[in-house]
């Protein structure tokens, strides 16, 4: 309906300026597809995609590159693949930050050193060359803490305008619930990931509900079985990428990246009414979480802003994991900062 | 326009009309318009969700594929869908692993998810069929060892489509070599009518549009009508005699814009002809993204129809053989565009190439 009476009055929305980094890899290759073919951003809107990689990894980029056009996307209005972080950067007004070094064998020390020289250097990129209200969503992990290290190094991108991707958690604790009610999983809504996406994680199903047709029911109530709800639950979205490794030999892709489409399709787009999200945010205070950190609530969204649901009840146990979770946080935020200094 | 209105009022061909459009329309609306939001959800409850096969589905292709079929890409935003997930049991474990990521996606028009190495239970009542599962060419493999290879499998999924799949299954064939497999596939399939069955040239007719809009700097949606007449293969012909750009000042035909026959004429076919390795010498892999968005395409257009003037090419059994032409769309059938002074040269040309090739 837009596109016709709009074609009438000729106005087309401007293209967006998309960045991936990381895109030659696997996620980047699941996602770009996606973002082309309107998914992130909606049928109605043109998207310029910035993709960067490393050097080793240009040839592989070019073919993407070659792909993206021959898939004679209609809202990919220009796709640059670059190795170049400042021309990646240039213009941007969505970031999506696959790029990182991978976990190896080993502790995650290791992995938040290896990383916080990348954050550093395309924080200072994103900051002088994005666009004032670039809205960035970190994937690559450890998530959270590449994503303080990014607001650390770019201190005039609006610290609201920085996240991290807790959705792919979020959309697994609905599943898991859906499967154990054998209901649709797009019945089910109001989980929430607190903290963290590591193994860490705590899906809290204590406000969630299911849609039964005749209203909507607790998800508690209606699986009567707090036992399962406060371990199985839990570790099953915890342990889900490790299984789907083992299934695959490879990590989850198509789904990181249909959870990144969401974050930022919510995030712009907003929430549907009475439905709350799980991103990875800025932290205020709110429900007694350390300020300072990036943390995992529920939130809701709406005019491109997101809003901490407030009021939440929380338990012992909920307050317990939320609280272990935290520390876990302020660990990895030491580790990083001992590495700048 | 007015008709397109009614439709989208009544709710029944939102995503169709979206079409009409040229954008493709994903799963979810601005949640802020309840207007679209309330018709959206009475025409996705008046839906039976639609079951589609993907066979091969644990490779890359299928890979690309499911997560755009469960978003609705392929069939519209208000199109349930349940997917059937085959491939051999070497590849369970993987395919299982897919299975987990379609779910954890929490996509709402997938309905359900059957992962499966039992072929029966794959065609099951199944209305829409991409067989990307294959044998591919090694190398140091002549012609014939692959084409025997692709006779067994292509002879016990026709007869599985056969018996158990819904009554009118559309079929795309995407393995290659896809116009061979197709006539195996029609060949062991009798009673699935021959009209039904197709091969994927979508991928080569995009490239087309692809190569003329870099070369011309236009939007690759402003290109259409380019033909893909023939074979997916390396004699396959890409013809833009009767492909046009949009411009702000009319439809302007592509040779004239282009001013070089010369490199319609060779450069142009062979870019189109080689674009696979080159992606394959780029990549290291062969395209996957791609040609599941052209499967989605092929789909899409078949099911939903083709805009208006424009039309698309489809590997299709006209006359017994399997050959690309131009087609239109409507209702769910594809015909042949006729009656257009289209030089005998791409028609001859391939026919000769594919007898001197069998």
């Amino acid at each position: 309906m837009f596109r016709y009476i709009w074609s009438f009055v000729d106005v087309e929305k401007d293209p967006l300026v998309v960045l991936v980094t990381g895109a030659a890899g696997q996620v980047g290759y699941a996602l770009v597809p996606m973002i082309a073919g309107g998914s992130m951003l909606g049928p109605d809107q043109p998207i310029i995609l910035h993709m960067l990689d490393i050097e080793p990894a240009a040839e592989i980029l070019k073919g993407v590159k070659m792909e993206l056009l021959d898939g004679a996307f209609p809202l990919l209005k220009g796709v640059i693949a670059t190795t170049n972080v400042i021309e990646a950067c240039k213009g941007v007004d969505i970031a999506i930050m696959l790029g990182g070094f991978p976990r190896r064998k080993g502790d995650s020390k290791d992995l938040i050193f290896r990383n916080v020289g990348i954050y550093k250097a395309q924080a200072s990129a994103l900051e002088q060359h994005a666009d004032s209200n670039c809205k960035v969503l970190v994937v690559a992990n450890p998530a959270n803490t590449n994503a303080l290290i990014l607001k650390e190094f770019a201190p005039s991108i609006p610290d609201e305008n920085i996240t991290s991707l807790t959705r792919l958690d979020h959309n697994r604790a609905l599943n898991q619930i859906s499967e154990n009610l054998n209901v649709h999983v797009g019945d089910v809504k109001n989980v929430i990931i607190w903290g963290n996406h590591s193994s860490y994680v705590y899906p809290d199903a204590n406000h969630a509900t299911v849609d039964i047709g005749a209203g909507l029911k607790p998800v508690r109530e209606l699986i009567a079985d707090d036992q399962w709800l406060n371990t199985e639950f839990i570790t099953n979205v915890q342990q889900r990428g490790q299984a789907i490794i083992k299934s695959r030999r490879l990590s989850s892709a198509f789904s990181t990246a249909s959870a990144a489409c969401d974050h930022m399709r919510d995030w712009i787009l907003g929430t549907p009414k009475g439905t709350w999200v799980s991103m990875g945010v800025y932290s205020d205070g709110s429900y007694g979480i350390q300020p300072g950190l990036i943390y995992s609530f529920p939130v809701t969204c709406e005019k491109g802003e997101w809003l901490i649901v407030q009021g939440l009840k929380i338990d012992e146990f909920a307050r317990e994991k939320m609280d272990a979770v935290a520390k876990e946080l302020m660990e990895e935020k030491a580790v990083a900062y001992s590495c700048l200094h | 326009m007015i008709s397109n209105l009614l439709n989208t009022l009544i709710g029944t061909s939102l995503y169709c009309y979206f079409q009409l459009s040229a954008s493709p329309f994903t799963v979810f609306i601005d949640s802020r318009n309840p207007i679209l939001v309330s018709l959206f959800r009475s025409s996705a409850m008046a839906k039976d969700p639609v079951r589609v096969l993907v066979t091969g589905a644990a490779g890359q292709i299928g890979y690309a594929l499911v997560p755009m079929i469960a978003r609705g890409i392929m069939l519209g935003p208000d199109q349930p869908v349940i997917l059937h997930m085959l491939d051999i049991p070497p590849a369970a474990e993987a395919l299982n692993g897919v299975k987990m990521e379609l779910v954890d996606a929490a996509f709402p028009l997938l309905k359900g998810v059957i992962a499966t190495t039992d072929v029966v239970e794959a065609c099951t009542g199944v209305n829409v069929a991409v067989m990307v599962g294959g044998f591919p060419r090694k190398e140091g493999m002549e012609r014939k060892d692959v084409m025997s290879k692709n006779v067994s499998i292509y002879k016990s999924q026709a007869s599985a489509l056969e018996k158990h799949a819904a009554a009118n299954c559309k079929v795309l064939v995407v393995a290659n070599p896809a116009n061979t497999n197709a006539l195996i596939l029609k060949e062991y399939a009798p009673s699935i009518p021959e009209k039904n069955i197709t091969c994927l040239t979508r991928l080569d007719h995009n490239r087309a549009l692809g190569q003329i809009s870099e070369k011309l700097n236009v939007q690759v949606s402003d290109v259409k009508n380019v033909i893909i007449w023939g074979n997916h293969s390396s004699t396959q012909y890409p013809d833009v005699t009767h492909a046009t750009v949009t411009t702000p000042a009319g439809e302007k035909s592509v040779p004239e814009l282009v001013k070089d026959d010369e490199w319609l004429k060779s450069g142009f076919i062979s870019t189109v002809q080689q674009r696979g390795a080159a992606i394959i010498k780029a990549r290291k892999l062969s395209s996957a993204l791609s040609a599941a968005s052209s499967a989605c395409d092929h789909i899409r257009d078949w099911v939903c129809g083709t805009p208006e003037g424009t039309w698309v090419s489809m590997g299709t059994v006209p006359a017994g053989l399997i050959y690309s032409f131009p087609v239109t769309c409507r209702n769910g059938e594809w015909t042949i565009v006729q009656g257009e002074n289209f030089s005998i040269f791409p028609v001859v040309f391939p026919l000769m190439s594919s007898q001197g090739r069998s």
